[in-house]
């Protein structure tokens, strides 16, 4: 069984004139102990599916299965439950609350749950002692380092010891340094048996992860399986290779310029998408590029 | 998770000090106001049954203007007749003496409110011609000498009252000093002490703030034309007061040829007068803080409005680590009440604080209660809870990717 599973999952925003279609169909399925890395262009709809997997927010269509039960129709109450004890989320901004010191930001899904004060400080301390941080546990965040502040983020997304670590681009705010720190510690509890989903625009970090996915324009248009410490193929095709377009393709349009992402839907000529891809699929695709 | 609360609360209104007072400033005033009105009423109350009650239940009030009745079964008393010239006079006073029913009359004639020591002069005491009997009625206790006698009737003496004795005389004894009544000297014959204080029944005049002289005298200050506020009457022993009521107001009426342009009050009649006009007061001036408190309730929920639009982030991310809407609703009630219970605290001392100034600057003996006060934490618990009840909805119910991306 499957930890993560989507099946047709689609995310419609807007209403008749303004309708979005941010997730178009997904299927994509996430075992325990995997690194998945997202990559794709901005607003191809990586953070709407972290949204969904970390039950922030609902499919519009299709079924989200977390650990084999159907969990996109919960109510609110449920899902934050789920997400207390379930899910930890590390974002690109930290999101630790600036008036709580470390300690506190680190205890605070503990008190959640109802735990006493004096359990959940205690817990929170090993945890900060885990990542090293444990000296600065009465440090408001504002007097802490970026790598330090995203590493009492992850040690808060750690402490209820979740069974996902959804990540949204956590280096993206750090120097390579911390990003060096940060990207270790996530390998650390990779190898230590945890599942982290990770968007990223950083190709680098593709080296962590054991499965990347390719997203654009709502739908997963390829992925690939990479060994650890390795940079993904397609992360490199994207982004480290020359731009293949010419200046005709900037004069053509947008469509053009897109066929330096990975993925065959925006070519001229779209051809059989990886994986089994309905008909359906491809008409839309078509529909799109036509747009 | 319910202290967690406390101390989220207690730390997002320390974070915003200012703001917090100010906007408890509303509650707080509300809440002081409450209290010192309601003390105040009470230590007035108190003050005027314990003097009615001294003078015992056999004490007959006659006072001018007549009470009115508005159809319910409760009597007011027109409150203008003491604004206008007594209907009371001395022909009054002498044909209630001569009836067998009655033991003691004695008029209170009010004649001026300033007197002198011959230099410094006083413009808040009651000048108060009466006969010596009042002396049987009152029964006050002297700090000096003792109250003037039948034999003093025609002599320009005076009994004063304690503040009126340290005001004019200092510390010194007043016994043989000279007070002075509208360019009158009259001697010092006695000295009421402070506790004998309270009021002379209804009329509400502070015994520590009166002088008394004899009638004849006060009648000749002021050429005859005497103003008598009210009569006190003691029926005679074994007379039902009843009978000695209904005969003063048979008599008074013969003296007006039928126009009753007066009452007459038993003690109890008395009592429930006097409480109906400190109640009244009382209510129209908790009306008024109680309108504070609204105010003040709005504006509770305006600053938690705001407050809410500008943590939306940390409610985004505090629903993203797992906090449920009703956990969300809960933290933000518990603000609103940590403001209202805190205003209404703020607010109890403050009347303390205002107690412990009347006390020692005014001749008003505000009554620390209890049940006023408690009543006052429970109303700001209720203000808190209906005016955070909405800001704490519109937090808890925030879409929780909306709310990540707000600042």
């Amino acid at each position: 069984m499957a930890l993560i599973e989507l099946q047709e999952v689609s995310k419609i925003f807007g209403f008749g004139e303004a309708t979005t279609l941010a997730l178009d169909e997904i299927n994509l399925s996430v075992e325990k102990g995997e690194f998945l890395a997202i990559m794709g262009p901005s607003g191809c709809g990586k953070t709407t599916l972290m949204n969904i997997i970390g039950l922030l927010d609902r499919p519009s269509h299709g079924k989200y299965l977390l650990e084999g039960r159907d969990s996109s129709r919960l109510r609110a109450g449920r899902q934050a439950k789920l997400r207390r004890d379930r899910i930890g989320f590390v974002f690109q901004f930290y999101n630790l609350l600036p008036r709580l010191n470390v300690l506190d930001n680190v205890a605070l899904p503990l008190a959640y749950r109802g735990m006493t004060p004096v359990r959940r400080a205690k817990r929170a301390s090993d945890i900060l002692e885990l990542i090293g941080l444990r000296d600065r546990e009465y440090f408001l965040p504002k007097h802490l380092s970026g790598g330090q502040t995203q590493r009492v983020a992850i040690a808060r997304a750690l402490i209820n010891n979740p069974s996902i670590i959804i990540a949204d681009e956590p280096t993206g705010n750090l120097d390579s340094h911390d990003s060096k720190v940060v990207m270790e510690l996530f390998a650390d509890l990779h190898r230590s048996g945890h599942t982290i989903l990770m968007v990223t625009h950083n190709p680098e970090l593709t080296r962590y992860a054991s499965r990347v996915i390719y997203m654009r324009d709502g739908m997963v248009v390829e992925e690939e399986s990479t060994s650890i410490g390795a940079i993904a193929k397609g992360a490199l095709r994207t982004y480290l290779r020359k731009r293949k377009t010419t200046e005709e393709d900037v004069l053509a349009g947008v469509s053009a310029l897109l066929k330096d992402v990975p993925g065959k839907a925006m070519t001229s000529e779209p051809k059989a998408k990886p994986k089994s891809k309905s008909k359906k699929r491809s008409r839309r695709a078509l529909r799109k590029a036509r747009r | 998770m319910f202290s967690g609360n406390v101390k989220t609360a207690i730390n997002s209104l320390r974070s915003a000090k200012w703001r917090s007072l100010l906007t408890m400033l509303g509650i707080i005033i509300g809440i002081s106001s409450v209290v010192t009105v309601v003390s105040l009423g009470e230590g007035l109350k108190q003050q005027v049954v314990g003097q009615i009650n001294s003078l015992g239940s056999d004490v007959l009030t006659v006072r001018p203007g007549k009470l009115v009745s508005d159809g319910s079964a409760k009597e007011k008393l027109n409150l203008l007749a003491f604004l206008s010239t007594s209907t009371l006079s001395e022909q009054d006073v002498t044909s209630i003496s001569k009836l067998p029913s009655v033991g003691a009359v004695v008029p209170i004639d009010f004649v001026t409110n300033s007197a002198s020591n011959g230099g410094q002069r006083l413009d808040n005491v009651s000048v108060l011609g009466t006969s010596s009997e009042l002396n049987d009625i009152l029964r006050p206790k002297m700090d000096f000498g003792g109250f003037f006698t039948k034999d003093n009737a025609g002599d320009n003496v005076a009994v004063i009252g304690a503040a009126v004795a340290t005001q004019l005389f200092g510390g010194v004894n007043p016994i043989g000093h000279s007070v002075n009544v509208l360019g009158q000297d009259f001697v010092v014959r006695g000295a009421i002490n402070p506790s004998a204080g309270g009021l002379i029944s209804a009329q509400q005049t502070d015994l520590n703030y009166t002088v008394f002289l004899p009638f004849e005298p006060a009648k000749a200050l002021v050429d005859g034309k005497v103003n008598i506020s009210q009569i006190l009457i003691r029926a005679k022993t074994g007379v039902n007061p009843d009978a000695a009521v209904a005969d003063v107001q048979k008599t008074l009426l013969q003296n007006r040829s039928g126009t009753e342009d007066f009452t007459v009050l038993k003690q109890d009649q008395l009592l429930e007068l006097t409480g109906g006009v400190v109640n009244t007061a009382t209510g129209f001036v908790t009306g008024l803080a109680a309108v504070a408190l609204l105010v003040g309730g709005i504006g509770i929920m305006d600053i938690m409005l705001v407050s809410v639009s500008e943590r939306t982030r940390e409610i985004g991310i505090r629903k993203a680590i797992g906090a449920t809407n009703r956990q969300i609703l809960s933290q933000f009630l518990t603000e609103g009440l940590a403001l209202t219970i805190g205003g209404g605290f703020i607010g109890i001392i403050v009347s303390l604080l205002i107690f412990v100034l009347l006390r020692l600057y005014t001749g008003l003996h505000p009554v620390i209660n209890a049940p006023v006060m408690i009543l006052a934490v429970v109303v700001s618990i209720v203000v808190g809870i209906i005016f955070s009840v909405a800001p704490a909805l519109k937090a808890a119910r925030k879409d929780p990717i909306v709310a990540l991306r707000g600042e």
